[in-house]
């Protein structure tokens, strides 16, 4: 995925705050989501970036297949906690 | 009368109370204590942070539901339960000791579309159009938002603002709407309103709903709230024995009706639910511990790192087993909290006696050296962040008019032991310095007042009230206990159970029990939740709109609508008008009883509480859950009011004008209140303070009937014309209210209190008999005066408060406003407590205070960017000044300031 797409809600150094804003832990400064992340992003676990993702739609809705029974989902949903995520790096 | 002028210049020209703020410059608070420097570094991050909602637990919580079609419901809920706990991100932040939080966010809530799901669409969406026409959308449409804080009253970037205050990130939207299209004629809102359609007089419901006679509907707003909770079976049992026990029932349960023919075989479906959703908590919390030992890896500098691995052994330990330290049984019951309010759409969920609940691990852990009290006191401080980050998600009329964006998370301290002593102890006077050196809105404070009670203790409480936060608050324990064996005498409430009692939401008397904790072979009895909600029922309905109907025969002059059957009355006597008002009062009871039973009946078969209900006695013994009445007590739907002095005060013109003096018809004075006395409308003037309406240009005609308004005896003068209203009305009501029949065939009773209703529903009442204006803000709770109509100083307020029997009622209201000068020094201390004492040995239920300067008020209504951290106390309540709506703004600034006590 090209860097231009990411936010820093797409890194697992950032703690999300708000809708607007976070800490990053590698700075230890608050810094607002949608600015441009830098080198030391580290992918966090997310739908889009899960092998098991598919049929995307405009929505960023697709189709789960990792579960036990496939649903639909979204792209930004994370899945840190997810136990079928499967990296499709 | 001259026009273009505003209302205080004009009454005060009468020699009628009108600037009522001291002249000069602005008096600071006498008690000023700073956080500990980590408390300070997460607060002062709360201030920076919007309220954020996101959709990771319906997304999970709807996939799970969906799944399981065909299922026993309380199964079915419980598996969605356990899927959406257990897929919770978890986020920790640096320097937090206690940790966890709704969501993923620091401020962080999110939908329940299985509740209500119209809202949140996207306004162009037919949907959205469609909730417009129910009667609930009027509350929205009145209600405002204040403009700072975490309110995210406009969208922005890629921000989108929802309800008016929440804001969720651009991309989560199109999920919102397709999870919310899932729940549409599934949705305890839809379900309600197709049964609650069969209600004869829906209409008039629907009429009441959408003139805002009445602010809400409880069953898919606000299910459950304004209750204790009680954290006594996982403090005691741990989560691993709490399973154990729930597989042990199950076997002696199954296919047993146990001589119950119509529950008996639910309780099968009852402890499997119970073992799913404390699964479902096991694992978030060890989610929650996996997040800490990561970022223990993660961290190189050696103190956080050691603290996040300490946050881990804590979590780890709370995922199964009876906390050993204060630490831990601290970290459990926040936990525990917030597990209750993400099953469910909750406000006013109450810790309870929490001081008394924790006293066994802080008792053995100071005898043991392990923690020291500076250490307890910085604990106590983040537990104040973490509670008062809590938000509620629901529609702008229920978070903004009614609750202010607060979620009344009381504490109560004080009150009584079991055999009757003093129940005060060490660790309650460390809450009370936790709520002065943390100053913030969550959890706000109520002392149960009782004669055995120390004075070190009770002045510790005044302290406390001079750091101008509004906490704590001051209940009478008598009056509350007398209460709760009027109202659960019948469910086999006795004296030693009562004295458990403690505060569910603002100043909600609410049933409780004792349980036996046993910590390391010592035995305590420790105080707990043990009854359903009182947030519902019928809430809240506005006194004096429905007086203004009886004076419009029934027609609605706002909306054009027809609300009641006309009455067609002549009112010839006063006794004729007050009996068509308790018609009209009636109908509207019967209505909004029936239709709020039917809602509550669809919430009980389809989204019953499990977590909630597991953790109160007597559920777990009995196998049932809440909606099966599983509770110990049950009677707890009640009728709330709102707008009483301003009725009071109505009558008594009316009544003085109109039959004794007939000095005016009726007739006249309802053309004058049609015509707000000739002035302009709170809308067009801005302000929701009679202090800021301004007269029309050129229209006289309705000064002299204005003038002899204005002067007519009022509420809160110790004057036996308006007080024997109030006592005739009280005797009434809380009579009245137990005729109607709650869903679990319980008897309903009054509540009486306003939280911030009388802002919303002000502004859908005309101009008012006692002179109040069109659109302007009722006077708040049910025994405050009406701002600058009490003359006479406190003690006549006093009197004029008492002359009904409190112990009646779940509750009555008293807010006062005090300069801070009155009460400064030790001597100003002392006064203070004599004053509380004063009200309540006279037999008042409960009185708090706003020890401020009103010049301070009017400086952040001006400049909010220079007051993040103002508090006041609003009705039962205290907000961040930023957060709360203009309304309500305007009515704390118009109360009557006490000068001296």
């Amino acid at each position: 995925m090209e860097k231009k797409n990411l936010k820093h809600d797409d890194c697992r150094n950032f703690a999300a705050v708000d809708a607007a804003k976070g800490i990053c832990r590698k700075s230890n400064t608050m810094i607002f989501t949608d600015t441009e992340t830098c080198e030391q992003l580290v992918s966090i676990p997310k739908c889009k970036n899960c092998s098991h993702f598919i049929d995307e739609n405009k929505d960023r809705i697709g189709t789960c297949a990792g579960l036990e029974k496939n649903s639909w989902t979204y792209g930004e949903l994370l899945a840190v906690t997810c136990e079928g995520y499967h990296s499709n790096k | 009368m001259r026009n273009g002028e505003k209302i205080m210049e004009i009454l005060s020209q009468k020699g009628l109370p009108g600037k009522n703020h001291k002249e000069g410059g602005m008096t600071q608070r006498e008690v000023k204590k700073e956080p500990k420097e980590r408390t300070k570094y997460l607060r002062d991050i709360y201030y920076d942070t919007l309220s954020t909602s996101n959709v990771e637990f319906p997304y999970w919580y709807t996939r799970k539901w969906n799944e399981l079609d065909g299922e026993i419901s309380v199964i079915r809920r419980a598996e969605a339960l356990k899927c959406a706990f257990s897929h919770l991100t978890p986020t920790i932040y640096p320097k937090e000791k206690l940790v966890m939080q709704k969501t993923n966010y620091y401020r962080g809530s999110f939908p329940m579309p299985w509740l209500s799901e119209g809202f949140f669409v996207a306004k162009e969406d037919e949907l959205y159009q469609e909730a417009l026409n129910r009667g609930s959308a009027s509350a929205d449409e009145l209600s405002k938002f204040g403009t700072g804080g975490g309110n995210v009253t406009q969208s922005f970037g890629k921000v989108v603002s929802i309800a008016g205050k929440f804001g969720m990130r651009q991309e989560e939207i199109p999920v919102l709407t397709k999870l919310s299209r899932e729940w549409v004629g599934k949705s305890v809102e839809d379900l309600g309103h197709k049964y609650e359609q069969m209600v004869p007089n829906y209409q008039i419901k629907e009429n009441i709903m959408k003139t805002l006679i009445c602010m809400f509907d409880s069953g898919y707003t606000l299910p459950q709230g304004r209750e204790v909770i009680n954290y006594y079976y996982p403090l005691q049992y741990g989560f691993d024995q709490i399973i154990e026990m729930a597989e042990e029932c199950k076997q002696a349960v199954a296919g047993n009706a146990g001589g119950d023919g119509i529950t008996g075989m639910d309780r099968l479906y009852f402890y499997e639910a119970v073992k799913l959703v404390v699964e479902g908590m096991q694992n978030w919390i060890l989610n929650y511990a996996k997040e800490a030992e990561r970022l223990s890896k993660e961290t190189e500098e050696d103190k956080q790192k050691k603290e996040y691995e300490e946050i881990a052994d804590c979590l780890k330990w709370i995922a199964h087993h009876q906390p050993r330290t204060f630490r831990e049984a601290l970290q459990m019951i926040y936990t525990l909290h917030i597990a209750v309010l993400n099953e469910d759409a909750i406000s006013g969920l109450s810790p309870g006696r929490v001081g008394q609940v924790l006293y066994p691990w802080f008792e053995q852990d100071m005898e043991a050296g392990k923690i020291t009290e500076e250490e307890v006191l910085e604990l106590l401080e983040l537990y104040r962040v973490k509670m008062t980050c809590i938000d509620c998600f629901a529609s702008t009329g229920v978070v903004g008019g009614v609750l202010s964006g607060n979620t009344f998370n009381n504490l109560s301290l004080g009150g009584l032991t079991k055999e009757g002593n003093s129940a005060a102890n060490r660790l309650e006077m460390l809450i009370l310095e936790a709520g002065m050196t943390c100053e913030s809105t969550q959890p706000t404070l109520s002392i149960l007042y009782d004669e055995k009670l120390p004075e070190e203790f009770l002045l510790k409480g005044i302290e406390c009230n001079k750091t101008g936060v509004g906490y704590p608050a001051w209940m009478n324990n008598q009056i509350g206990v007398q209460f709760l064996m009027g109202q659960y005498g019948e469910e086999g409430m006795d004296l030693k159970e009562a004295r458990s009692i403690a505060i569910g939401g603002c100043l909600e008397t609410s049933p409780c029990c004792w349980k036996e904790l046993t910590l390391n072979g010592k035995t305590y009895s420790i105080p707990g939740g043990a009854g359903q909600p009182t947030s519902v029922g019928v809430h809240f309905i506005a006194n004096p709109k429905i007086l203004e109907l009886v004076l419009t025969n029934g027609y609605d002059h706002r909306t054009n609508i027809q609300v009641y059957p006309p009455h067609n009355k002549a009112l010839k006597s006063y006794e004729e008008l007050w009996e068509t008002f308790q018609d009209y009062y009636r109908i509207t009871c019967d209505c909004l009883a029936k239709t709020n039973n039917i809602q509550h009946d669809v919430w009980r078969k389809n989204n019953m509480s499990v977590i909630n209900s597991f953790m109160k006695p007597d559920c777990l013994d009995k196998g049932l859950h809440i909606g099966n009445m599983g509770y110990r007590y049950n009677a707890t739907y009640n009728i709330e009011s709102c707008g009483t002095a301003n009725m009071v005060n109505s009558l008594a013109a009316i009544k003085k004008l109109v039959y004794e003096e007939k000095k005016y018809t009726l007739e006249a004075l309802k053309e004058a209140m049609l015509n707000n006395f000739g002035f302009q409308n709170a809308e067009e003037t801005g302000s929701y303070s009679m202090k800021d309406q301004v007269k029309l240009e050129g229209t006289t005609a309705f000064d002299d009937i204005y003038n002899d308004c204005v002067k007519a005896p009022k509420y809160g003068n110790d004057d036996p014309y308006a007080d024997s209203i109030l006592k005739a009305y009280e005797d009434w009501f809380c009579e009245m209210t137990h005729d109607f029949e709650s869903l679990f065939g319980k008897k309903m009773y009054p509540c009486q209190i306003s939280v911030s209703t009388h802002g919303a529903q002000g502004r859908a009442t005309l101009a008012s008999p006692d002179g109040r204006l069109s659109g302007t803000t009722y006077a708040d709770g049910s025994v405050s005066a009406y701002p600058g109509t009490d003359k006479y100083g406190p003690y006549a307020l006093f009197n004029s408060a008492t002359v009904w029997d409190h112990a009646k009622s779940q509750n009555s209201q008293m807010n006062m406003k005090i300069h801070p000068s009155a009460v400064a020094g030790f001597e100003g201390s002392r006064k203070l407590l004599d004053l509380t004492r004063a009200y309540l040995r006279k037999g008042g239920f409960h009185i708090q205070y706003n020890i401020v300067d009103s010049k301070v008020l009017k400086d952040a209504q001006q400049k909010p960017e220079n007051y993040r951290d103002l508090m006041v106390r609003v009705a039962g309540f205290t907000q961040y000044w930023c957060e709360i709506g203009r309304p309500i703004q305007d009515e704390v600034i118009a109360r009557t300031e006490y000068e001296g006590v």
